[in-house]
């Protein structure tokens, strides 16, 4: 078969894959009403739609990345404390640019993967009779428009921000950088999204087993998050970049030449301003020009394992066999908010994405707190990263707060056929929001107690939020919910409805964050004041928001 | 009124879907003990019926009583009177069996203990021992069948809707479902609606049927009042389906058509 007919199957495929994304027929939901033709453009447009949020969100870092730039370029000074050559401090700037890149796409195609796989789009095609070449290649083209905007966006917006500021020649040279993180992350999102499926999705319930698939996942989060980590602790990097070039070169700079994507960001940087004294004596050329050939082979080589090896991963037995194993048929049933909040985690448990979203919060927080040990002990600054990492912890909470409405989509139908009021889901969901966002601060509190002043206040001050976060989740949930509830469709779900979760987790986050701005103009004539106004503030939009949530009649 | 002791009353159903009528002004009930069986080729309205029943779908027109609650005034109190087996095995697929049906009882409020002892019956029964703590999505469509059996059975409800509940189950599980569904029904009046295309299955299990043809009932009654309203003498379910839903001649037809004798 030739390309043409390739396209025209992946196309077929596509069309599938966008509608049970969006309509999820396959978990028993109706399909719209009106021909079939129509459903499916409806789909790809959703589908598109919320391809361009992510690619939103990647244009948003580029500019972020070329506004950094440009701030350093027009003050000519780079840190806050000290100064490093500008070429190191452009080098480190992309480099935070292109690793969060890379683990944004990545996470974005682990949210995609499990639909891609249960959509049954490729085994479809497997019975017809179609050559080897031409499923392999059919699997590789659909696996590839699943990505097609974010990465454009990510080969074409990253190069034109660096080249905005820099130049065209160093946008021309922040390609290969652009190109190896396109390559990597979605090699990375099909590895270690199949290797969830078999491992985590696929393993056995009870308790020892749970406690293995979380730590799985958490282990499995951290390649994710350190690139997350990497960028909170940029001005601790920049200002280890500085040091360095302070020092003759040596195996530690030679090393970061060698390092991911250091050594693609450093090509621009040098574009633009020449070998700027980090350690580039002839050893740094060599060590830089293997890992720019290593990285970008590399990248080469995943796209080209991408495009034969989708096909294995989509239409083989995602599960690994399991020897048989029988305990005691024995139910330790709970109360219904509480069903619904372990079936949640359950799910979580076993679906990559929803772990990633209950477990980002915290992680964050671990990272935010860690920094207190940057400052000295006892001092203000210790306590404003830590309130920093409360207050991260209540956005990011509430932010992704919705989303976890998505896990009703999976057999939703069927939970709809159970006397499950929509206040025991809303009290559920909710329920696991604020436990996201107090174990993500009790964590803080934990890593800080030696660096700060009166961990009590600092206590007092992580309740006062607590109110803030669950009328944040309320909002956001009532808001889905009446829209579902008005167009029949399943609640939501990340790829499906990602334009409308963005859109329902502004109110939210600005909900979840008023509080904090109380706090941060009435906390100027004390502490203990602006915790106590913002408690206040904080339960009055409670009592407002569960109002809102939670009227109107049950079904 | 309609007495509440009637466990399904179905009065004037319409259900439309865009353009298509699916079900078009259906009226039957299911009386307290009995095993009523709705019968009809693909499309002809069953799911759709069934669905409207659960709440799963928004009827345009008439009324459904469970056991004289209108679902449509008091759904959450109705679903507490309802077991449902779906046509399609839907559950989450990311739960094991012990995991769901601790949900399902959980909802349901239901005492620990009876909840353990009636699933440890089912399991046995089903031998569902060395699935139980499986992840769902690995499960057989037969297996997760009886999970869902076992879900619908667990509050031991008054009313039973299965949608072609004996799909993909293996022969010894069929036939324990059968014996199963006669005493369930007898016993303190239940109802069971019971939907298939399996003429044979609903002659041996159903006390009366009701013959839908695209969305329309064309008959209904139990074997032996069906075949003497269309004057059968011994005729099988099967021939008075056909010749209910005018089907005979085209199933002729495409018998000859494919070769076979029409």
């Amino acid at each position: 078969m030739t390309w043409r007919e390739v396209a025209h199957l992946s196309d077929v495929a596509y069309g599938e894959l966008s509608f049970q994304a969006i309509y999820a027929s396959k978990q028993g939901n109706l399909a719209p009403p009106g021909p079939a033709k129509d459903a499916v453009a409806r789909a790809r447009r959703r589908s598109m739609q919320s391809k361009a949020v992510v690619s939103f969100v990647l244009v948003l870092l580029a500019l972020g990345a070329a506004f950094a730039l440009r701030v350093a370029s027009t003050r000519g000074k780079y840190l806050p404390s000290g100064t490093i050559p500008l070429g190191a401090f452009q080098a480190g700037v992309i480099t935070a640019l292109l690793a969060l890149e890379l683990a944004f796409l990545w996470w974005a195609g682990m949210q995609i993967l499990p639909t891609f796989l249960s959509s049954g789009a490729l085994p479809v095609l497997e019975a017809l009779p179609i050559d080897e070449r031409t499923l392999r290649r059919t699997a590789g083209v659909l696996y590839l428009r699943m990505f097609d905007l974010p990465a454009l966006t990510i080969l074409l917006a990253t190069p034109l921000a660096i080249g905005l500021v820099l130049g065209p020649l160093a946008g021309l040279a922040v390609v290969p950088g652009a190109f190896a993180v396109v390559g990597l992350s979605l090699a990375l999102a099909l590895i270690t999204g199949r290797y969830f499926l078999r491992r985590v999705q696929g393993s056995r319930g009870g308790g020892g087993a749970t406690i293995v698939r979380w730590t799985y996942l958490v282990l499995w989060l951290v390649p994710v998050f350190s690139m997350f980590l990497f960028v909170v602790a940029a001005p601790a990097f920049l200002t280890w970049l500085g040091h360095l070039a302070e020092n003759p070169p040596n195996l530690e700079t030679h090393l970061l030449f060698l390092a991911f994507p250091f050594a693609l960001a450093t090509l621009p940087a040098l574009v633009a301003n020449g070998p700027f004294g980090l350690g580039l004596d002839p050893a740094g050329w060599a060590f830089l020009g293997l890992g720019i050939a290593i990285y970008v082979s590399l990248a080469a080589w995943a796209l080209v394992w991408v495009l034969e090896s989708v096909r294995r991963v989509g239409t083989i037995p995602a599960l690994a066999e399991l020897p048989p194993v029988v305990a005691p048929v024995r139910l330790r049933p709970q109360r219904p908010v509480l069903a619904v909040l372990t079936k949640d985690l359950r799910i979580a448990s076993r679906t990559p994405g929803y772990a990633f979203l209950i477990l980002l919060p915290i992680l964050d927080a671990v990272a935010i707190g860690l920094l207190t040990y940057v400052s000295p002990s006892g001092t203000s600054t210790s306590l404003s990263i830590a309130l920093a990492a409360v207050a991260t912890a209540a956005v990011l909470a509430t932010f992704f707060g919705p989303a976890f409405f998505a896990i009703e989509v999976f057999a939703f139908s069927y939970g709809r056929t159970l006397p499950l009021a929509d206040r025991t889901l809303i009290f559920g969901k909710t329920f696991i929001v604020a436990a996201m966002y107090l174990i993500a601060a009790t964590t803080v509190l934990g890593i800080a107690l030696a660096r700060i002043f009166e961990p009590a206040v600092f206590a007092a001050f992580i309740l006062a939020e607590l109110p803030g976060v669950a009328a944040a989740a309320f909002l956001e949930l009532g808001l889905l919910y009446r829209r579902a509830r008005r167009r029949g469709l399943p609640i939501t779900n990340l790829y499906a409805n990602a334009w409308f979760s963005f859109v329902v987790s502004i109110p939210g986050v600005f909900m979840a964050g008023l509080p904090l701005v109380v706090f941060g103009i009435v906390g100027m004539r004390g502490f203990d004041v602006g915790v106590l106004a913002m408690a206040i503030f904080a339960l009055i939009e409670l009592a407002m928001c569960s109002a809102f949530a939670l009227r109107g009649r049950d079904r | 009124m309609v007495a509440e002791s009637v466990p399904l009353s179905v009065e004037d159903l319409s259900v439309v879907y865009g353009e298509r009528r699916a079900v078009d002004h259906l009226t039957f009930s299911v009386r307290p003990g009995e095993i009523y069986g709705l019968l009809g080729s693909n499309g002809a309205g069953k799911t759709s019926t069934i669905k409207s029943i659960v709440g799963l779908v928004k009827p345009v027109g008439g009324r459904l009583l469970v056991f004289g609650r209108d679902v449509a005034q008091e759904p959450l109190r109705v679903k507490e009177d309802l077991g449902y087996v779906p046509e399609t095995s839907l559950l989450y697929e990311a739960l094991t069996p012990r995991e769901f049906l601790e949900f399902v009882a959980g909802v349901r409020h239901l005492d620990p203990k009876v909840a353990t002892e009636r699933t440890q019956t089912y399991v046995a029964a089903f031998r569902l021992e060395q699935e139980f703590d499986e992840p769902i999505m690995s499960l057989s469509n037969g297996t997760r069948q009886k999970v869902l059996l076992i879900g619908a059975l667990l509050h031991q409800p008054p009313l039973l809707v299965l949608d072609e509940p004996l799909n993909s189950l293996d022969p010894r599980s069929v036939r324990i479902m059968k014996d199963l569904l006669l005493g369930y029904a007898a016993d303190h009046g239940r109802g069971v609606l019971f939907s298939t295309h399996t003429m044979e299955v609903a002659e041996q299990l159903c006390h009366r049927v009701g013959i839908l043809d695209r969305g329309v009932l064309r008959g209904e009654g139990s074997l032996a009042e069906l075949r003497a309203k269309g004057e059968s003498g011994d005729a099988t379910l099967e021939e008075i389906f056909l010749r209910l839903t005018e089907e005979g001649d085209g199933v002729r037809e495409a018998v000859a058509s494919l070769g076979g004798r029409g």
